[in-house]
């Protein structure tokens, strides 16, 4: 199976932290007059930092950057084993980043992986490796229309674990999006080459190829007349009908666009259904907030964002190169911090009169200011709009020195404090930061808040709540409160904490990062810093305090496993008994269960904390009463728990029969038959349950187990048995028990029994007396 | 210098509740001293015996007293049937307690009392402890039975009750 090991899908990697330089490295302060525009070579770059002195890791400008910089850690035991994904050396001479796509594997043999078929309709070949289609997250592979042959079609398997966007899936293939890849069809598949199911998605194949492959080693470069009508107008609609359906699309970038036809005029987005919302997107096309986040973290988003990437996508092909890519990925992100995004792209480059104004509207780094659809409409219905004057944020008397570099926002501060937690802690700590804060910013209302939170961080001194990380982690927050939290290198918006959380779980295993963020209530410190109380983030707020809620409790159907399949509806339940299927909805969870029984230990339980919390989360019934015996620490309530929450399912779901599961549950309820005292009772259920095993059906195995009026009866008889017991015990004792001398006692009885003998003599000899003295 | 002992409640009130039987008892034999006074004669002297078993009966029960009072009273009995049936006063009853005879069958019958109390119980006694053995066996198959169907639990309360009893000895002991 080596070979598919070598095709297994890869474990989504984190955002790599990039270490900045410490002080002492050759850090320069820019003047004030030099920040009015953001550096164009590497000699000079924002904040005066040398180039090549920051980053350890492969600045982005060295052509295809990955995602992030994105390195792949170990996988968890019993996860999708890790590789890094190969990146094309595409962008190297435009410097354009590009999502890291997977490289060709080795072909497989037909006959050992035969075609898969996906909803009784389409075959998707395993032996037909399609890689110049590959997305970052899914491999591409031919696929076989049966009702219409000679239909081009190709097909993506998912990486198994990582969560897809299943509901924009459904909406896609209820209505095809203008601009975007049409999508055919979807489903989970059995895949030989990773023997695990994964979800397949089958689209349109693209005939005209990749839109960058038609340049070849040209910089893809389009002339400014162009550009609308080719580029700017296709992708808007996309995001236009994405929007009408509630939905961002995420993944608009340069590498991610296709011709549909051969003779490549109809532009289509590529798909953004394979991964989460913003995870393959480089950091460069991801709007300020969203790229502080680690990828899985960036959140759903809103058309605002896909405007923004189109902002950036646009600037990409009208200058055929990367305006920034001599800057590592952290010094773009400054600049685009202090000059904003406008300037730090276009700042030093001649873009034409009748695009400035578009660009500047895309890539507005405030949401509210930022153009959307109708703007954008208008302006290529040839109406003008009134430019948007951007207002410089405030500027400080003198630069924060931290890191090395010279800061001139909170933003750029917040962030590198982020990357530095033991220096920032120091520097936190000491004061400098409220004071540079009050002096510098003359922002006391923010410096009093920092105060606040140092202050609050030395009560609590000693326990989790006082730890450093939390502490600059809140500090942080109320630098920049619209960036994302960032606490532990695990940073995210609040709308991506569900993939941020699923993500950490797919890569570690588990979910103590996430769990202390719980626990520390960062969320709702960061939306106590929220200027404005939207609807939404009220709506967050509660949805996080019932996931903290969830978290709190160590019992089976909550913990942090409630909260990854409450935040992510769509994501299959990662139990290990069910790690070759996909169950991703409630319907399909017991028949699965059911088949699973045939190929597991049935010595195991079919039951564990991700079944629990998933089907607390997708099951619409009241089940607490039924997970409180699930998580009883006596096995036999624990089992009759487990048996009546699969009954109760198999009854409301209406499923007549569960041939595997009533066997396997059959062969496990040794414990809770022992919960009846008679051995009579005891016997006659183990002398029935075979034969409610052959009909298949829970509720009447559960009713045999566990019914109120024999339990009753039991229980009854056994209270009696038990003073018949202890009665026949009180009289042994009283005849041998400790203390009694049976040998003087029985004297004693002897003496009486005499004693009466005596008497009995004496009245009949008295009354014979009488009667001859009578006569 | 130690402190004499205070009398318990309960010593006070037997000598109280034994003074009051006293009374009863020679006020009863007072009014049948008057009411029958040579029955009464006869009757003293002819179940002295069963007056010293009284006396030196120390056990609860007063078996022996019982025993050795109901065969005297046999004995004793016919003399007094005779002094009811014929003449019913003192010189009668002084004259039946005069003859050696009479009181050698009174004290006699008290005698065999005597000698039943002493041969009877031990071989009661033995057969009470075979009886005794028996039900000990029977309960024991009871409680088998029972452990059977309804297993070790059923012996719960007996166990719970054995360890409150012993940790009470073990109070107790460490009180004393």
């Amino acid at each position: 199976m080596a070979n598919a090991l070598d095709q297994a899908v890869e474990t989504a990697a984190a955002q790599k932290d990039v270490p900045l330089p410490q002080e002492g490295e050759g850090s320069v302060s820019v003047s004030d007059n030099q920040r009015d525009t953001p550096p164009d070579t590497p000699s000079n770059p924002p904040n005066g930092t040398q180039a090549g002195t920051t980053a350890s890791a492969p600045p982005a400008s060295n052509g295809a950057k990955g995602t992030n910089g994105a390195e792949s850690p170990p996988a968890p035991e019993g996860k999708t084993e890790s590789k890094a994904p190969a990146s094309k050396p595409k962008g190297k001479s435009t410097g354009i980043p590009e999502a890291d796509r997977n490289a060709p594997q080795p072909a497989l043999d037909p006959a050992q992986f035969p075609p898969v078929e996906l909803n009784g309709r389409y075959l998707i070949y395993p032996s037909m490796a399609l890689p110049d289609l590959n997305s970052p997250q899914a491999m591409a592979y031919a696929v076989e229309d049966r009702r219409e042959s000679g239909r081009q079609l190709f097909a993506l398997i998912c990486k198994p674990g990582l969560p897809v966007r299943t509901s924009l899936m459904r909406e896609l293939k209820a209505q095809n999006i203008n601009g975007m890849i049409p999508m055919a069809d979807f489903g989970p598949v059995f895949w030989g080459p990773i023997d695990q199911t994964a979800v397949a998605i089958v689209f349109e194949r693209p005939l005209g190829g990749r839109f960058l492959d038609t340049f070849g080693d040209r910089p893809p470069r389009v002339s400014e007349y162009e550009l609308a009508k080719l580029l700017i107008e296709p992708v808007a609609h996309a995001i236009s009908e994405l929007q009408a359906i509630d939905f961002a699309h995420r993944a608009i970038r340069l590498d991610h666009l296709f011709f549909m036809d051969k003779e490549r005029r109809e532009l289509v987005v590529g798909e953004c259904l394979s991964s989460p919302p913003g995870f393959d997107q480089p950091i460069i096309y991801e709007p300020l907030n969203r790229a502080y986040a680690m990828p899985s973290g960036r959140g759903y988003g809103m058309s605002y964002d896909d405007m923004y990437a189109l902002g950036i996508m646009t600037v990409f092909a009208l200058l055929g190169v990367n305006p920034v890519a001599r800057l590592s990925d952290e010094e773009m992100l400054a600049a685009k911090a202090e000059f904003g995004s406008y300037q730090c792209m276009c700042g030093n480059e001649r873009i034409p009169m009748t695009l400035i104004e578009p660009l500047r509207g895309l890539l507005s780094d405030e949401e509210f200011e930022r153009w959307n659809m109708e703007a954008l409409d208008h302006w290529l219905n040839g109406q003008k709009k009134t430019p948007i004057q951007r207002r410089p944020a405030t500027k400080p008397k003198t630069p924060f020195k931290f890191g090395g570099r010279d800061h001139m926002t909170t933003r750029s501060i917040a962030h590198a404090f982020s990357k530095n937690v033991p220096e920032a802690v120091k520097i936190i700590k000491n004061g400098k930061l409220d004071q540079w804060v009050s002096s510098s910013l003359g922002e006391t209302a923010l410096a009093d808040s920092i105060v606040g939170v140092i202050a609050n961080c030395k009560v609590n001194e000693g326990s989790p709540d006082g730890a450093d990380d939390v502490l600059v982690s809140k500090v942080c927050i109320r630098l920049d409160p619209h960036a994302p939290i960032r606490y532990k290198n695990f940073s995210f918006l609040t709308d991506g904490f569900g993939a941020a959380l699923a993500v950490e779980y797919l890569r570690k295993g588990n979910f103590q990062i996430p769990g202390e963020i719980l626990a520390r209530d960062l969320i709702s410190f960061w939306v106590a810093a929220q200027s404005a109380r939207t609807p939404d983030i009220t709506s967050q707020e509660r949805t996080f305090q019932t996931l903290r809620g969830f978290a709190k409790i160590n019992e089976m159907g909550y913990g942090m496993e409630r909260c990854l399949y409450e935040l992510n509806r769509s994501l299959p339940c990662q139990s290990d008994l069910l790690r070759t299927t996909y169950v991703d909805h409630i319907d399909d969870f017991i028949t699965a269960l059911d088949q699973v029984a045939d190929h597991v230990d049935t010595r195991s339980r079919p039951m564990d904390k991700h079944i629990a919390a998933f089907i607390a989360t997708h099951f619409k019934y009241d089940i607490a009463p039924h997970l409180k015996a699930l998580s009883d620490k006596k096995e036999e309530t624990s089992l009759i728990g487990l048996l009546s929450l699969y009954a109760l399912m198999q009854w409301r779901m209406k499923i007549p029969t569960l041939y595997g599961l009533s066997s396997w549950l059959g062969g496990l309820l040794a414990p809770a038959i022992g919960t009846y005292h008679s051995r009579t009772t005891r016997r006659r259920i183990e002398q029935e349950i075979p034969a409610l095993v052959r009909q298949g059906s829970l509720p009447e195995l559960f009713d045999l187990i566990d019914n109120a009026e024999r339990r009753h009866v039991d229980t009854t008889e056994f209270d009696e048995a038990q003073v018949a017991f202890a009665h026949a015990e009180a009289e042994i004792e009283s005849i041998v028990g400790e203390g009694v001398d049976q040998n003087k006692a029985a004297l004693q009885v002897g003496e009486r029994v005499t004693a009466t003998i005596s008497i009995i003599l004496s009245m009949i000899a008295t009354a014979v007396i009488i009667f001859v003295q009578t006569m | 210098m130690a402190m004499p002992k205070q009398p318990t409640e309960n010593q006070e009130e037997r000598r109280k509740r034994g003074r009051s039987n006293l009374t009863w008892f020679l006020l009863i034999l007072t009014f049948l001293g008057v009411l029958a006074g040579p029955t009464m004669v006869v009757l003293c002297l002819g179940m002295l015996p069963t007056l010293v078993a009284l006396l030196t009966d120390r056990s609860k029960q007063k078996s022996n007293s019982l025993c050795v009072g109901s065969i005297n009273f046999i004995g004793v009995f016919p003399y007094i049937m005779g002094l009811w049936s014929g003449i019913n006063d003192f010189n009668a009853s002084l004259v039946i307690i005069s003859d050696f005879f009479n009181l050698l069958v009174m004290y006699s019958a008290a005698a065999f009392g005597w000698f039943l109390f002493l041969t009877m119980p031990s071989i009661i006694s033995s057969f009470v402890l075979v009886l005794q053995q028996r039900k000990v066996a029977q309960l024991r198959g009871e409680q088998k039975d029972l452990i059977d169907e309804w297993g070790a639990e059923v012996a719960a309360i007996v166990e719970v009750q054995k360890m409150e009893k012993k940790e009470h000895h073990m109070e107790h002991g460490m009180e004393m």
